[in-house]
């Protein structure tokens, strides 16, 4: 059984090395587990407020009710969800179509069958070409997603959910409307 | 304002005036390197015209199709593309196999002289194309010379394994421009029981997994794509019932209750 005291050593040297005592540090460290964002909604980031507002106005209509315009914010920030995902999606498929990573990771593989292999009768020219080729188009594309599917398929799990979300906030919002304008 | 941006603008001004304004609110359409932002437009403009959109929440859907439609059609390019590029590369391989050696014997005249021009003197590499052909005819004056200038792990054979490669490769890329000459020397090498598609089947199986995986994000897009269409044609529903419901409405107001009256005449009967 551990003592009292051992208790209250523990939990005193525990107050006084617990990670970063500046606001700085603190903030810094408050982002480690962050990776995109993504399980976020769009409500808890402010920048993202202003292009919420914009849309729930449109989707709400002129002279909209509280609840209609309730319904509306609802749409609007699962629509900017969908939207964020789908940019980051773009972004990482841009990024991987434009700069080297792709290549290089697939070219360090390359290279380490080859070592592995430990072939004599491969010519000097072979590695060469494959090293210093690059792939474009379609075809660069379709390597990239064999590669990156599992990252894709975790980004989709995202757009899925708020694909559902928003396809049912938008029955709510059809339903409320449709109430609204039989009681008028 | 970017390209991307641009055009959507000039597509939505023309289709209907003030859907500019709305439609940015969902942001540039997230085209890939070398994508065409025409085509997008031309879909748009198409599926706009076709749904008319009443609100909105229309357009969000329209926009979902739109970049649903182009995702698939992205996928299925990645698809062909692969199994393309792979087929060919058997097919590389296969001619390279099967070329006589006077199909690819300027190839290896090209490789010898580049040897000779990276390795010979500098006052002695105009000599280079001379030294060439007669160490290929076998002039045994030469030999020595030239040998001394191929790089030191290539043997005369692995020379002429590459020339045969390059010609193979030359001749594939000239089969895909479709150009007379390459065609029917690599249909009549391909006679013998094997054809292009034999190569493409190859491709297939080799490449069975990477080819499932595009395949799943091509069926994951058809899906949300048609369940898009299907909340459209929900919403038309509703729309339909509610101006039912409207009409049914405005007509019942209209109606006035006409009391009986008693005919006169009746009565004096």
């Amino acid at each position: 059984l551990t003592t009292k005291r051992k208790i209250r050593a523990n939990r005193a040297n525990a107050r006084a090395s617990t990670g970063p005592r500046t606001v700085r540090g603190r903030a810094r460290v408050a982002r480690n587990a962050f990776r995109h964002g993504l399980s976020l909604p769009a409500c808890s980031n402010p920048a993202f407020s202003k292009e919420v507002e914009a849309l729930a106005r449109e989707i709400a209509g002129p002279d909209a009710t509280a609840e209609i315009q309730e319904l509306a914010r609802q749409i609007a920030e699962l629509q900017t969800d969908l939207s964020r995902v789908r940019r980051a999606r773009y972004h990482f498929l841009s990024d991987c179509l434009s700069d080297s990573h792709a290549n290089a990771r697939m070219k360090l593989k390359f290279i380490r069958r080859l070592a592995q292999r430990k072939e004599p009768d491969i010519s000097i020219e072979t590695p060469e070409k494959f090293l210093t080729s690059t792939r474009q188009g379609s075809h660069k594309l379709a390597l990239i997603l064999s590669q990156e599917a599992k990252q894709l398929l975790a980004m989709d799990r995202y757009e899925r959910r708020a694909l559902s979300r928003r396809k049912f906030a938008i029955r709510a919002f059809d339903k409320a409307k449709a109430s609204l304008s039989h009681s008028r | 304002m970017s390209r991307k941006d641009r055009s959507k603008a000039k597509i939505a001004t023309r289709s209907a005036p003030g859907r500019a304004q709305r439609l940015a609110v969902f942001g540039p359409p997230l085209l890939l390197e070398g994508e065409d932002a025409t085509a997008y437009d031309e879909l748009l403009s198409r599926i706009c015209a076709a749904v008319k959109p009443i609100d909105i929440v229309d357009e969000i859907f329209i926009a979902d199709i739109v970049s649903l439609e182009l995702e698939v059609l992205r996928w299925r390019r990645s698809k062909w593309s692969l199994i393309r590029a792979h087929g060919l590369s058997e097919l590389e391989y296969f001619l390279a196999g099967k070329l006589d050696q006077d199909l690819y014997f300027a190839n290896y005249v090209d490789h010898v002289v580049r040897f000779l021009e990276d390795n010979l003197p500098e006052d002695e590499v105009d000599s280079a194309q001379t030294l060439a052909d007669k160490f290929v005819e076998g002039d045994k004056d030469v030999f020595d010379k030239v040998i001394k200038c191929f790089p030191i792990e290539r043997s005369v054979r692995q020379v002429l394994d590459d020339a045969r490669a390059d010609k193979a490769k030359k001749l594939v890329q000239e089969y895909v421009r479709g150009e007379r000459e390459a065609v029917t020397l690599i249909n009549g090498l391909t006679d013998a029981g094997v054809s292009l598609d034999t190569f493409m089947t190859e491709a297939l199986r080799e490449k069975i997994n990477d080819i499932e995986r595009i395949d799943r994000l091509t069926a994951i897009a058809e899906t949300r794509r048609n369940a898009a269409l299907r909340e459209i044609d929900r919403r038309r529903a509703v729309l339909g019932e509610t101006l039912r419901r409207t009409v049914q409405d405005i007509e019942d107001g209209e109606f006035e209750v006409i009391e009986t009256m008693p005919a006169k005449g009746k009565n004096a009967a």
